[in-house]
């Protein structure tokens, strides 16, 4: 496919990158500097501005399948999807940074012919309101029409999956382990593998079998309140707090520092308890006893700040801390001093565009682990061979997470056949894809 | 404040209220009372005559007096109206041979829609005077709605303005084409109720004329009944029965009914804050009378009268369909309490209504949750939308004075005699205009036996509460009258 995308940024050189092995991808930035970050891509860079026909023309928007508008200033991305319209007939995507994008009267940006648009602060909402919900996951998708679940678990000492090696451990027909993460190298575990206390897992499986998985991590937890309690109110705060408000079983507290905006989030929430405070204040925190929560999520939109708070609540003994991040190379660094989950905005657009633009096509249902492996969905080629899963040749990158017959997903074992034309989902990390695509899908010439 | 605006709007209101008179003069003439006849006509000669006098004397143009009117000129027009305006009714009382004091009483206790009466023997009196009082029950009630729906909004009297959602805010100071509008519609609902109910009574089997005075008393909240024992003297169920449903129409916000009729909608009946704790309310107190009652009588029986009662007293009908003073101290103790809660806002009924209570309640349960969360932001919400905290302090300095109210004319009233039951119980009657008390002011007696100054005491009390207590008071305040003027220019028109 041909993929236009304007605005060299974090999202849109995420995107490049992501999207470069596959597909002709163009981008179009007007500050030539950035045009460096694209040179090790397979990705054609134009320098020019987005707004402008000629250069739009020169990126061949007339047959481009998808156009996304990712620059930094929302008028400038409108006016680029409405221009890209006009010259073809493209998927247009179209980052904003403002909710009156969202859903105006009169049925927003659609007038401009943009079919998607993406605030990163609502994508972000709904992936921490995902993550939060999920108890003692750090990371939580459901994909293939929501029967397929995948969670991610921080192991802590004495936790029952380091009991014994996997094979040991007994897991649920229909759930499995499709990947540890160890001293920052992931891998796909083998039967004999022994988990050990800071390790994080991704499991996969049905939702019956995952939530005996969830109640066996966290026993006792079923059907207990969840305090939640949010430091800052800005606009991700505001959409977590009011997405967490529909769910009864979900005590909220949130932290907003700002007098005026506290009240507006009162005035606008019905639920929620509205602590007119700094979060990065421990007196404060300490005395609404912010250390009992069971889950913190820290969305100030200052990094330094956010990490502070965040910090200061897993000190305080809080057992699960998500916290947004604003710099990508902050990342890795949150996760390595006790975060549990980093998530960012951006990075939550990136993941849904990715979505939006390869889940037709080759189905790539999930990014985990900050781009470091992907889940995703193919059918099997006519001239395969059936054979077992376990003649294949256990990879340490890659494992088939479960075949999907008709509305049905089978978690499979060793002896399970493989047949060609049946749909998988498979787990890889990012190195691996092309293999794994290839070894299935290659008709051979 | 201008006196020239207020004795002219006032003498414009008189005026109208004299035609009222003509409707018992008819009533009169029909049940050939020739006598009550010409009592009605002198009453609304002088009526009329004193009304175009002052609307002389004040000299403005109506469109132009009521465009110019200022918030304290509309506070002063709306008490002396209803301070004159129950003077005039009183005379055809006077003109039958009811004291002075006595008719004063009565004609208040009508135009205020409450309901306690002197009457000692209901068999002196001729139909027409029934009809007068029932009338002045559906008159003051109009008086009422129109009142609480256009005019006090905008005066913000007691927090008044929060409760009607599409009135624009208090800031605007002048009466507009838009709020007569919405005062029509709301009377022709009233008016149409009150069809209904004459209709469904008279199916019942009671009289065209009974069915007349119970359905007026009824939408005006009022509760004055031709019949010494009230409605319990009929001993007809089905009409019990049509009386406690339309007392549960009247007892609610006309302004809410109306919307949730024009745009076929129930849920903005259901999910309205005020209606929710009214219907509650009335759930609950219905529930433990049933218990108190005890279901000797058959179930249906008892829940039909607990129901009654309930909504008589909530609603601040003050109808009876049983002598509830010979009830257990317990049951008793349920309609004390209703007495302090009163109907809703945007009805006829009188009393504190129940969404100030919400409010209330709402700003001392975040007032115990702020001690618990010293830095939490607690705003007071009302349907999804928060109260201004100045109007939250404005209902709780309401409430205050209501009981500094309440304990004076309580003390007063049993300083001259009564027993603190009576006392109590008569003071909460007239102040939340009610009608029927406890013990000597039961609902089967009257306050004629109360010492004269407690009767005029109570009158006052019934005017008092009728203006939701600060309407009055702040007339009252001296700054009011020393900034006063004859007009704008400063000096009286017939000087000039």
């Amino acid at each position: 496919m041909r993929i236009v995308i304007v605005g060299g940024g974090q999202v849109g050189s995420s995107l490049a990158r992501s999207l470069s092995a596959d597909h002709e991808v163009f981008v179009i930035d007007h500050d030539p500097d950035v045009g460096d970050v694209f040179q090790s891509m397979n990705v054609e860079f134009l320098h020019g501005s987005g707004t402008n026909d000629e250069v739009l023309a020169r990126a061949g928007v007339a047959r481009c399948d998808f156009f996304v508008a990712a620059t930094g200033l929302d008028e400038v991305n409108i006016v680029a999807c409405a221009l890209a319209n006009r010259l073809g007939q493209p998927q247009t995507i179209c980052l904003v940074s403002r909710a009156e994008f969202l859903a105006g009267a009169g049925g927003g940006l659609t007038a401009f012919g943009i079919n998607r648009v993406v605030w990163p602060e609502a994508q972000l909402a709904a992936d921490i309101e995902r993550i939060v919900t999920a108890p003692g996951a750090i990371d939580a998708e459901v994909f293939a029409g929501g029967i397929m679940r995948l969670l991610e678990y921080r192991l802590d000492e004495g936790s029952p999956l380091t009991a014994a090696p996997v094979s040991g451990l007994h897991l649920p027909r229909g759930a499995l382990i499709v990947a540890v993460k160890r001293a920052g190298r992931m891998f796909v575990p083998r039967g004999t593998t022994q988990l050990q206390a800071g390790d994080k897992v991704i499991v996969m499986g049905t939702p019956d079998a995952m939530q005996a998985v969830e109640s066996r991590v966290h026993p006792g937890r079923a059907g207990a309140r969840l305090q939640v309690t949010i430091i800052g109110g800005g606009d991700v705060g505001f959409q977590l707090a009011q997405r967490l408000e529909q769910l009864p079983s979900i005590d909220l507290r949130i932290l907003e520092r700002g007098a005026e905006r506290g009240a507006m989030l009162a005035a606008r929430l019905t639920r929620a308890l509205v602590l007119n405070g700094d979060g990065t204040d421990l007196e404060f925190l300490e005395s609404e006893n912010v250390g009992r929560s069971d889950v913190l999520v820290s969305v100030i939109d200052n990094d330094e700040r956010n990490l502070l708070a965040s910090l200061l609540g897993r000190q305080l003994g809080v057992p699960k801390v998500i916290t947004r991040v604003g710099r990508p190379a902050n990342l890795r660094l949150f996760e390595r001093v006790g975060i549990d989950v980093a998530i960012s905005a951006r990075g939550a657009a990136v993941d849904s565009i990715l979505h939006t633009i390869t889940g037709g096509a080759t189905s790539l249902l999930a990014v985990v682990e900050h781009g470091e492996a992907r889940v995703f969905e193919l059918t099997v080629k006519p001239s395969f061979e059936p054979r077992p899963l376990k003649s294949m040749g256990a990879g340490e990158d890659a494992i088939v997470a479960a075949i999907l017959r008709g509305d049905q997903a089978i978690v499979p074992r060793g002896d399970d056949p493989i047949h060609p034309g049946d749909r998988i989902v498979v787990f890889c990390t990012q190195d691996a894809v092309d293999r794994v695509r290839e070894y299935f899908t290659r008709q051979a010439s | 404040m201008r006196y020239s605006l207020v004795v002219h709007l006032c003498g414009v209101l008189i005026r109208l209220f004299g035609a009222m008179f003509l409707a018992p003069l008819a009533v009169a003439v029909y049940y050939g009372e020739s006598s009550d006849a010409v009592g009605f006509a002198v009453a609304g000669v002088t009526t009329v005559i004193i009304g175009h006098l002052m609307r002389l004397a004040g000299g403005t143009s109506a469109e132009d007096a009521v465009e110019r009117m200022r918030r304290v000129e509309g506070l002063a027009v709306v008490s002396a109206v209803w301070l004159i305006v129950a003077h005039l009714a009183a005379i055809p009382f006077v003109w039958v041979g009811v004291g002075p004091i006595d008719a004063l009483f009565e004609a208040m206790s009508g135009l205020t829609t409450t309901g306690a009466t002197i009457l000692r023997d209901f068999a002196d009196h001729g139909r027409a005077i029934f009809f007068w009082r029932a009338l002045t029950h559906w008159v003051g009630g109009m008086g009422v709605i129109a009142l609480f729906v256009a005019i006090l909004p905008r005066l913000s009297i007691g927090g008044r303005e929060l409760f009607f959602a599409e009135a624009p805010g208090p800031s605007e100071d002048k009466v507009s084409p838009q709020i007569r509008r919405t005062a029509a519609l709301l009377w022709r609902l009233y008016a149409g109720l009150t069809l209904v109910q004459v209709l469904a009574l008279r199916v019942a089997g009671m009289s065209w004329f009974d069915a007349v005075c119970h359905s007026m008393a009824t939408l005006a909240a009022g509760g004055f009944s031709p019949h010494p024992l009230s409605v319990g003297g009929y001993q007809n169920p089905a009409a019990e029965w049509i009386i406690v449903f339309f007392m549960f129409i009247a007892g609610a916000n006309f302004a809410l009914q109306y919307r949730a009729l024009a745009r076929r909608d129930v849920r903005i009946l259901v999910f309205d804050d005020e209606f929710r704790a009214y219907a509650g309310v009335v759930a609950v107190a219905t529930g433990l009378l049933v218990l108190a009652l005890g279901t000797d009588d058959g179930v249906l029986t008892t829940v039909r009268r607990a129901l009654f009662q309930t909504l008589s007293i909530l609603t601040t009908t003050g109808f009876a369909s049983v002598d509830f003073q010979l009830w257990s101290e317990q049951a008793k103790m349920v309609l004390l309490v209703l007495m302090f809660i009163g109907g809703c806002a945007g009805s006829a009924s009188g009393g504190p209504k129940v969404v100030r209570h919400v409010v209330l309640a709402r700003y001392t349960l975040q007032a115990l949750r702020r001690t618990l969360h010293p830095r939490a932001v607690l705003p007071v919400k009302l349907g999804g939308r928060v109260v201004p905290e100045e109007i939250v302090q404005v209902v709780v300095v309401f409430f205050l004075f209501y009981l500094l109210v309440f304990s004076i004319c309580t003390g007063v009233v049993v300083a001259l005699g009564a027993d603190i039951v009576t006392g109590i119980t008569a003071t909460i009657a007239c102040l939340g205009n009610i009608g029927p008390g406890f013990n000597q002011v039961g609902p089967m007696a009257n306050f004629a036996d109360l010492h004269p100054l407690s009767r005029v005491t109570l009158t006052l009390a019934m005017w008092i509460g009728r203006l939701e207590v600060l309407t009055v008071l702040v007339v009252l305040r001296p700054e009011v009258w020393r900034s006063g003027q004859w007009s704008a220019d400063g000096r009286p028109r017939f000087a000039r």
